[in-house]
């Protein structure tokens, strides 16, 4: 597998980089930039909508092309109480 | 006289440092136009290290306009890029640090003082990420895929559904719970040996991993681990192939990007 870059759709990644990491200088030094972090946000989340439909749009492809090859199996139909349960489990956080 | 007035205050409109990273650099060069708004980026050397910096107003960067601001971090991160590429090693700074002048002296006699102070823990630091480039590394699975491969080599989950098809409805509906509550434990138990597994693999083959916050993908897959590492030269092709392990199995995918600098890696702590 080879990492993808920013002109390849990894352009979120590599903002949420710009926007909350790096050095940091003491404050006493620096202009204070409150407005930053919210525009921070805002920025990423307006980014952010476009570039998830480009990747889902990405991954839906990666992924029906994966299973037309029959590397990966999709869920039997046979089980929706599972699925039911599946889906009942919901997101599993992990910070 | 209106000459030396104009020139007097063209100067104080410049006396911000916007700060784009530190590098291993002891000499005052410029890298040309290639910072945020086409601004002049150069270096403010101290021994054998430096700041990469613009001149201009001492104001942060404030907008309303998404696209204005998607510029200025696009910028940021190109003169940060030119940086590393003509430099070598480099510290970067995220968005919007630009350094003030005091009274006492200016923002470049600022900066200048710092450097001084902070040289033998930036150079620490500039030690660890030489010859390293940042990559994300996050791993996704299908949960409807990976339950379904737990229940068929759980004989509980399976006794539990082939009871669930045989009860009357009340009795269903009970059991329906409790296999929820299985699935949902079995789940769990499996994200945390995957995490562990995964982690312990993928940390073989960087010099340092950070673990990140997962987020909510708009789509099917669920992350259930996002890392940042930083990695040593040629390494990412070897973390390549433990990645393509992963994804390999059945209901994961794994998204890896890069090479950042190593902005995950800037700061000791």
């Amino acid at each position: 597998m080879e990492p993808i870059g920013k002109s390849h759709g990894a352009l979120v990644d590599l903002l949420d980089r710009v926007l909350d990491k790096g050095l940091v200088i003491q404050a006493d030094l620096i202009i204070s930039v409150a407005g930053v972090p919210l525009i921070g946000v805002n920025l990423r989340a307006a980014l952010a909508g476009i570039e998830t439909m480009r990747e889902y749009g990405m991954m839906r492809e990666w992924d029906e092309s994966i299973r037309a090859e029959g590397g990966m199996r999709p869920v039997p139909p046979g089980s929706p109480r599972l699925d039911e349960a599946a889906k009942a489990v919901g997101l599993a956080e992990r910070a | 006289m209106a000459e030396m007035a104009a020139t007097q205050e063209s100067a104080a409109s410049e006396e911000g440092r916007y700060l784009y990273c530190i590098a291993e650099a002891g000499e005052r060069v410029s890298l040309g136009p290639v910072g945020i708004e086409g601004r002049e980026v150069h270096t403010i050397p101290y021994e054998d290290i430096c700041a990469v910096v613009h001149d201009g107003p001492p104001e942060p960067y404030e907008s309303d306009d998404h696209e204005v601001i998607k510029a200025w971090v696009l910028a940021h991160q190109r003169a940060v890029e030119a940086a590393w590429a003509r430099l070598g090693t480099v510290l970067p700074l995220g968005f919007g640090t630009v350094i003030k002048g005091e009274s006492g002296g200016g923002s470049e006699r600022n900066l200048a003082h710092w450097l001084t102070q902070e040289h033998g823990r930036l150079k620490h630091r500039l030690d660890k990420v030489r010859g390293k480039a940042e990559y994300g590394v996050q791993v996704f699975w299908d949960l409807g895929v990976v339950a379904h491969g737990l229940a068929q080599t759980s004989p509980e989950i399976r006794k539990m559904e082939e009871d669930i098809r045989t009860k009357s409805k009340g009795v269903a509906y009970m059991y329906r719970q409790r296999l929820e509550n299985l699935v949902k434990g079995a789940v769990e138990t499996r994200a945390d040996e995957c995490f562990k597994d995964f982690f312990r693999r993928i940390s073989q083959h960087a010099d340092e991993v950070k673990v990140e916050k997962t987020k909510k993908p708009e789509h099917p897959l669920q992350m259930i681990m996002n890392l940042s590492c930083l990695v040593h030269g040629n390494r990412y092709e070897e973390l390549g192939v433990e990645l393509d392990k992963i994804a390999q199995m059945e209901g994961f995918s794994v998204r890896f990007t890069g090479p950042w600098p190593p902005y995950s890696f800037a700061s000791d702590a």
